[in-house]
């Protein structure tokens, strides 16, 4: 019969498993969505332990090891083994650190498992399979030496790492936790007992690259100073907590871009995540546009289309709340500027505002030589020549309007933004919102609806305040039940608006710190109206914000800019 | 506003442009509250409690009062050695309570996250590494912790150590409860014995520790018997001294003034009427802070938690002949290490020593741990005939409250208790 066992961690010992005749599968798959788990574990965990719940559900497991990484993991083990759906399940705790006495409690353990293993299957230890099994990882540890873009932190399903591997202009090497796995660098002594083999192999597996739930940490130092490493993904899943501490300490240390993405360890946000590696592959083409010979195929940082004469040019930014249209003469001329609210298609929406600001400005479809396209909707919509991401246009549009602007504060509908840039108008950074609502467009406009006024009147009455209320959630759902109490308590309007405003501006400030972002600021988008919310930001972060009067078309100004080049 | 409140928007405001200012006026505060419990203490609360709240206080302040001679641990390290070391310990769980208790909790957490720390990350830490990021919180001699038993452990105490440039020591501890893990952490804290000797200059008499973990052992043992004598009794409750005793019976188990507490807890129970209302046992922390735990519990006839998991995670049968071996024991035995059938055991015996008609699991936010195991827990209880309510929530940050919901489930839950 052919075993197969299902596993988590580099530190599993996947040799000894095949000195058992088993087969070692990685269950490292993001799904679409959560099934039964959240009922089982919760929903506030690590969306890995729920994958893998749902994945023993669905009845395609049936021997685990796990190993203690986390509390998450844990728990998996905890609520696996009550719910009896495996036919073996084995939880192995790591040591925290490398030291004589934490490889002999690891041996020890090894050999506990041999034994459960071989009592399960009925198949022995085969120093033979053993001694294959190591040569083999052995070979795996041979890596190319070229420039690259690692993927660290916490681990990224295949499906991550495939999506951006086909989005960066470079190779892209998953080094996350469970990654790098780097046992077999040396051979264990033939002459070895199997106890001191045991020793051995503890000894090995201990002595990886160390991921975060190690106390000595040290050796992660190479992941991020190896001269071919030209550009960072650094990947967190919501609800663990371990590689936000690395991302913490290493953001300002490393001299290559860093994007940092939180996922929920599905795949479910994946248009949010294609605007980041967009942004960054663009980013990074931009900071290695001197050495183009690096890029796959070696394209270049700039536009790939030729230049042409244009007489006039449109930038579409189809964002989730408004379509907003800006059309450029060749001289960049501002010629007309519209901004509709997105229906229910980008598409149709992105036409009904192209063709309104072709009304505005008098022209026709046939007078504009090129459009590009930005936004979430950016994708769908056919007809454009070029999409950028929102990010590289926020900062073009932003650069165009005030040359001295550091950092744009960009609170979309379903998303906020911070984009830190160079005096050239070059992005040096960005941070966005994670999945929550809270801060950003659509958590003003619930709010608005519980009060029953317009997001009109909310951007007043903020201003009007006489008591200092604070609204302490900072989830969406507890804050509108917290708006509700304050309604039932009879508060003035004015001063829960305020509240609110003040939530807001704390939720974009810590964004602001998190890009390391500096005055001059601008505020974009169409949040920027909200006088109260503005006040309140500019409290908070010390310094007046530059608001444009164009500051709701800085996206699709800067698509038009784009457009010119 | 409350004065309170008034306080720590002071302690925020000043903080931004004078950490060291804004760290004194915190102590003063403090200070200010330890002469309130000494001259005006709650009358509603027995003696042994308002004494309680005077020694918490008092392990508050000793970090701000002379931080060089003060230690941060994680809560379940054997403290004995420390004590024997003649230093503080104080623990991330009591001072992030008492920063939240001074209305400072938020400015902490954010400057937290700003670092880029997780918004998921156990508040209690959040608050503690922005208290030691903004200041407010002075640098100790060194720290020493374990990973018993939350993954935060591991990030927050490595972190400081790093912040503060401050020695380290880590006390490693098996998942397997056995007498081979009990030996190897034995070993351990021989070593930490060596690590404290030489951090603060001075040796630690064996014959003295070995007396200290006898007192531990007498005092945990005299908790247990006033738990189980308060099972027919009322006590008047409110919703901190759970809290205070779940921090001391840790940290302070081994001093004079734990086994004090201890001993007039069961003084006061001589007199103590009998049981009134509802007895609740509760799993966790305690959101103080929260006023709708506080209609329920404050001072009321008609419920009372009468006991905290975290108070009981160690059993007072342990071995005082080697005292390394002793604190090993209950480190290796804790009822949160291992499994969590083990957790929930615990929870079942200690709810039905202290009589308790229903059982509050409090998932705290951030603590993995508590929130992956809580259904199992619900069907451990509920089998073992302990209903029980499974309330989210946070012990320390405001911000995770969920004030309207919280009040109708508890009011739920006891309403629906026979």
């Amino acid at each position: 019969m052919v075993h197969t066992v299902h596993y988590i961690c580099k530190y599993t010992p996947l040799e000894l498993f095949a000195a058992m005749g088993a087969e070692c599968v990685y269950a490292n798959h993001m799904p679409d969505g959560f099934g039964i788990s959240e009922s089982v574990i919760g929903s506030n965990i690590c969306g890995f332990g729920k994958s893998l719940i749902d994945l023993v559900n669905a009845g395609g497991v049936h021997e685990l090891i796990l190993t203690s990484c986390c509390d998450t993991i844990r728990s998996v083990y905890d609520n696996l083994q009550k719910s009896g759906k495996l036919n073996f399940l084995f939880y192995l705790d790591i040591p925290h650190a490398e030291s004589g006495c934490t490889k002999t409690q690891l041996s020890f353990q090894l050999k506990q498992l041999v034994r459960a293993y071989s009592a399960y299957s009925g198949n022995c230890f085969d120093r033979n399979k053993f001694a294959e099994a190591m040569k083999l990882s052995h070979v795996q540890q041979i890596r190319p030496n070229s420039p690259y873009i690692s993927i660290l932190g916490g681990r990224a399903g295949i499906e991550l790492h495939k999506e951006a591997l086909k989005e960066m202009p470079l190779p892209v090497h998953n080094d996350t936790c469970v990654a790098g796995r780097s046992v077999g660098e040396s051979l264990p002594d033939p002459s070895l007992s199997f106890d001191e083999l045991m020793d051995w192999y503890a000894g090995e597996l201990l002595s990886q690259l160390p991921c975060m739930r190690m106390i000595d940490r040290e050796g992660r130092k190479r992941l991020y100073n190896d001269p071919n490493l030209r550009g960072i993904i650094y990947h967190t899943i919501r609800f663990c907590d371990f590689y936000n501490f690395e991302y913490s300490e290493i953001k300002s240390h490393v001299d290559v871009p860093v994007l940092k993405i939180e996922t929920d360890y599905t795949t479910g946000s994946s248009g949010q995540l294609l605007t980041r590696l967009q942004a960054f592959a663009e980013e990074i083409r931009s900071t290695y546009a001197d050495t183009p010979q690096i890029f796959k195929g070696n394209r270049s940082g700039g536009s790939a289309m030729s230049k042409q004469d244009f007489t006039y040019v449109a930038g579409i930014d189809s964002g989730s709340a408004s379509t907003d249209v800006v059309i450029l003469d060749k001289d960049r001329n501002y010629i007309a500027g519209i901004v509709l609210p997105t229906g229910a298609g980008a598409v149709i929406s992105a036409e009904k505002a192209l063709e309104a600001a072709l009304q505005e400005a008098g022209l026709s479809r046939a007078d504009i030589g090129r459009v590009v396209t930005t936004g979430y909707g950016r994708t769908s919509i056919e007809n454009s020549d070029r999409s950028i991401t929102e990010i590289t246009c926020h900062a073009r549009g932003a650069h165009f309007l005030d040359p001295s602007v550091r950092t744009v504060i960009d609170i979309g509908g379903q998303d906020s933004k911070v984009i830190t840039l160079d005096s050239t108008g070059k992005v040096t950074n960005f941070v966005m919102n994670d999945k929550c609502a809270a801060g950003t467009g659509r958590f003003l406009d619930m709010m608005a609806r519980t009060m029953e006024m317009t997001l009109d009147d909310m951007s007043l009455r903020g201003l009007a305040y006489k008591e200092d209320i604070t609204i302490s959630s900072t989830c969406t759902v507890f804050a509108e039940s917290e708006v509700v109490s304050l309604i039932a308590e009879n508060k003035d309007v004015d001063d829960i608006v305020h509240g609110l405003d003040k939530s807001v501006a704390a939720k974009t400030a810590t964004l602001v710190v998190r890009a390391g972002g500096s005055g001059p600021f601008m505020m974009t988008g169409g949040v920027s109206k909200n006088n109260g919310l503005v006040k309140a930001l500019s409290e908070k972060l010390g310094q007046k914000l530059i608001i444009s009067d164009k500051a709701q078309l800085c996206g699709a100004l800067g698509a038009a800019l784009y457009a010119l080049d | 506003m409350s004065v309170t409140e008034t306080f720590g928007k002071t302690v925020i405001k000043v903080n931004k442009n004078y950490p060291a200012l804004s760290r004194g006026i915190l102590r003063a505060g403090w200070e200010a509250e330890d002469l309130v419990f000494r001259f005006h203490p709650h009358k509603e609360s027995f003696p042994a409690d308002q004494y309680l709240a005077r020694l918490m206080m008092d392990t508050m302040l000793a970090p701000l009062r002379a931080p060089g001679q003060s230690v941060i641990c994680s809560i379940f390290t054997p403290c004995e050695l420390v004590q024997e070391a003649r230093l503080h310990p104080y623990n991330v769980e009591a001072f992030s309570s008492y920063i939240s208790a001074s209305f400072a909790e938020s400015a902490c957490v954010q400057k937290a996250e700003e670092t880029g720390i997780s918004d998921t990350l156990c508040s209690y830490h959040k608050t503690f590494l922005g208290a030691a990021e903004n200041g407010l919180m002075p640098r100790p001699r060194c720290i020493v912790y374990t990973n018993v038993t939350c993954d935060a452990n591991l990030l927050t105490f490595s972190r400081l150590a790093h912040l503060f440039d401050v020695p380290d020591f880590f006390v490693q501890v098996p998942s397997d409860p056995s007498e081979d893990a009990v030996a190897y952490v034995r070993d351990e804290l021989l070593s930490l014995k060596s690590f404290l000797q030489e951090v603060t200059g001075r040796s630690i008499d064996d014959a003295a520790l070995k007396s200290r973990v006898e007192r531990s052992k007498r005092t945990l043992s005299s908790f247990e018997a006033y738990q189980s004598a308060r099972a027919d009794r009322y006590v008047p409750s409110d919703l901190v001294t759970p809290l205070y005793s779940a921090m001391t019976a840790n940290i302070l188990l081994g001093t004079q003034e734990e086994e004090t507490y201890v001993n007039r807890c069961l003084q006061d129970l001589q007199k103590a009427g009998p049981k009134k209302g509802k007895h609740i046992y509760w799993m966790h922390t305690l959101p103080f802070w929260s006023s709708a735990v506080k209609k329920y519990f404050l001072f009321n006839e008609d419920a009372q938690i009468v006991g905290d998991e975290l108070s009981q995670v160690c059993s007072s049968d342990f071995d005082t002949d080697d005292p390394y071996r002793g604190m090993a024991q209950r480190l290796v035995y804790n009822a949160l290490n291992g499994p969590a059938d083990r957790r929930i055991e615990a929870g079942i015996k200690h709810a039905k020593q202290c009589g308790a008609d229903g059982v509050i699991w409090f998932n705290h936010w951030g603590c993995k741990h508590t929130l992956g195991m809580a259904q199992l827990a619900r069907a451990g209880f509920e089998d073992a005939g302990l209903p029980t309510l499974l309330l989210d929530g946070d012990g320390c940050d405001r911000a995770h409250g969920g004030e309207g919901q919280t009040l109708t489930r508890i009011g739920a839950f006891l309403e629906n208790l026979v």
